[in-house]
């Protein structure tokens, strides 16, 4: 068997390189129940005691599940926009042969060079004069503006099914949404499921956007609220700890359930890049 | 009408071209316009042709911050390139072999991917602080104490914190697309190779590597992409000015500083140019880019010509 079941030195140093992973986070976790106090002058001593006052003080006071509500918001938004706006956009340029698909096709890929801080002043200022700055929809539309790798994507996967699929749709009769909408956008399941993992994990831990367009902390999204924290460690060490946790460990939980798939998804976007 | 409806493709494809345009291809050319202005956001624009370009090229401050910020960003290419890269390959051919405890050790090594910049940053300092780092308490356990040092605030280690930060937190996505790409590969042909008596690492070299070549092609595209654009982790420990000289500058921020900075235009009221400069940088990033990412979209176009 090529496949190697025999513990070498390279193994351990994986497992080594993968503990120390799981150290931060339960090292993270396990500060989370502390006081500040504690936290500051007895860092590695034994503990006074544990707490939940961090965690009560931070969906309480703090108003921690606002700026988890802003966040999810974000994502829900921009993650249907981009799924709507890119399968549809590939649907068109996959199933249909027509002069300048191919011109229109590299039009797409542009997007993939242009990093959206390039193009940030003018969209601060296409913003600006829509009047929808400190708005969540600005947010939405800048993130779901960024659809290249989406639509190249899908258009590869429409483009290679089968001709006899659509065929069979049209003798049927079904218009060309029907035929979108009923058979075509359910095969492409899959891909779009990859496509969600890869934009979630973008959309929701995106900083530099929200940064610039959220200016109030009504709006503000939970990278925002734990810098917030992070910047005055001699203050709001506690705070920082518990919202890194409330912030990190639900959203590895799924993950860690979720593992295979998401990998697997988010592998297959690399491959046929 | 009829000529809509004899082309339902505009259909599907005009409302994601109209967004991507608005907000993606239409900021890039506007861009290019007003960095040909002297511009502060607010009053009236001011043509002056290739002089934002010859300022940011000529006077010494800019001159200094510009070279300081893309050398601190290539100097992240390069160390995700020679070591990032290499260590992505070698996790991945470990997984792909299916050493003891792969399906952990793979979701451990993803899983940073999920945790937010500031987090890694907090993270960061727990472990490398002066005070309250791990990494110091360590030291003095095994007594090498005396080399205890505040390794988040060295100015000249700046940069590498920075890279060893985002290098943890993404170093699992290029595992996963290697890991990808390597599972194309037949297993049969890895078992004739074993048959033949090639060991570990040649079936690594001889028969891995090679089939990889795109693969590694484009993420290097990618990771120079990234490099040049990371703005999070440098603005996260180093605010604004990018750390103590500037010793955490990267590309990106340096931009934001000019654009957004505490004396643009729009964040303050000391700089008559901050959008006039601000853009001229982007367009200098976006050349330096362009060069670069023209050899993806010609890898991508022809990958999927060839489908």
């Amino acid at each position: 068997m090529w496949k190697s079941r025999k513990i070498s030195t390279n193994t351990i140093l994986l497992w080594l390189y993968a503990g120390f992973t799981l150290f931060v986070l339960l090292y993270l976790t396990y500060n989370s129940f502390r006081t500040k106090p504690d936290l500051l002058s007895n860092t590695f001593g034994i503990p006074e005691r544990f707490t939940l006052e961090n965690y009560i003080r931070l969906f309480g006071e703090q108003n921690f599940m606002r700026y988890v509500g802003n966040s999810t918001l974000i994502l829900i938004g921009a993650l249907l926009l981009v799924v709507v706006l890119s399968s549809m956009a590939a649907y068109g340029l996959g199933r249909f042969q027509f002069r300048g698909r191919n011109m229109l096709t590299m039009y797409f890929l542009i997007g993939l060079m242009f990093p959206v801080q390039l193009g940030i002043v003018p969209i601060f200022l296409l913003i600006r004069s829509m009047g929808l700055l400190n708005t969540h929809v600005s947010v939405i539309l800048i993130l779901s503006a960024g659809i290249s790798m989406p639509v190249f994507l899908l258009t590869v996967f429409f483009a290679r099914l089968p001709k006899d699929l659509y065929e069979s749709a049209k003798i049927d009769g079904a218009s060309e949404w029907t035929t979108f909408l009923r058979v075509m956008f359910p095969l492409a399941s899959p891909v779009v499921f990859s496509i969600c993992i890869i934009m979630s994990v973008q959309i929701w831990n995106q900083f530099f956007v929200p940064l610039l367009f959220l200016n109030s902390e009504a709006n503000r999204t939970i990278p925002l609220l734990i810098m917030k924290y992070t910047s005055n460690l001699m203050y709001t060490m506690d705070m920082a700890m518990v919202a890194s946790v409330a912030a990190t460990i639900p959203v590895l939980a799924l993950f860690y359930v979720l593992a295979q798939r998401i990998m697997d998804g988010v592998s297959s976007g690399g491959v046929k890049g | 009408m009829a000529w809509f409806r004899k082309r339902p493709f505009l259909w599907f494809i005009a409302p994601g071209l109209l967004l991507y345009s608005v907000f993606t291809v239409y900021p890039i050319f506007s861009a290019i316009q007003i960095s040909l202005n002297h511009w502060d956001g607010i009053g009236p624009m001011e043509f002056v042709g290739l002089a934002n370009y010859v300022e940011l090229f000529t006077s010494e401050t800019l001159l200094g911050q510009f070279k300081n910020a893309l050398g601190n960003s290539l100097t992240i290419f390069l160390l995700n390139a020679l070591a990032v890269l290499p260590a992505q390959l070698y996790m991945a051919y470990l997984i792909y072999t299916e050493v003891r405890g792969y399906r952990f050790v793979q979701a451990m090594i993803f899983s940073p991917q999920f945790i937010s910049t500031p987090v890694i940053v907090f993270m960061g300092t727990l472990l490398l602080d002066g005070n309250i780092g791990v990494f110091n308490k360590l030291l003095e356990a095994i007594g090498l104490g005396e080399y205890a040092r505040p390794w988040m605030g060295l100015p000249e280690l700046g940069i590498y914190i920075v890279w060893l930060l985002a290098a943890w937190a993404g170093i699992g996505v290029g595992m996963i697309f290697f890991l990808g790409a390597m599972k194309m590969i037949s297993g049969e042909v890895m078992e004739a190779a074993l048959l033949d008596g090639a060991t570990f690492w040649r079936r690594f070299f001889s028969i891995v590597l090679p089939q990889l070549k795109t693969t590694i092609l484009n993420m290097l595209v990618l990771t120079y992409i990234f490099s040049m654009t990371v703005f999070d982790y440098s603005f996260i420990l180093g605010g604004v000015s990018g750390g103590i000289g500037g010793s955490m500058d990267v590309m990106a921020l340096f931009f934001y500083r000019m654009a957004f900075g505490d004396n643009s235009a729009v964040g303050g009221t000391l700089n008559t140019n901050a959008m006039g400069m601000g853009t001229t940088i982007a367009c200098v990033m976006f050349a330096i880019i362009f060069v670069v990412a023209l050899i993806q979209v010609a890898i991508s176009y022809r990958s999927m010509e060839e489908d």
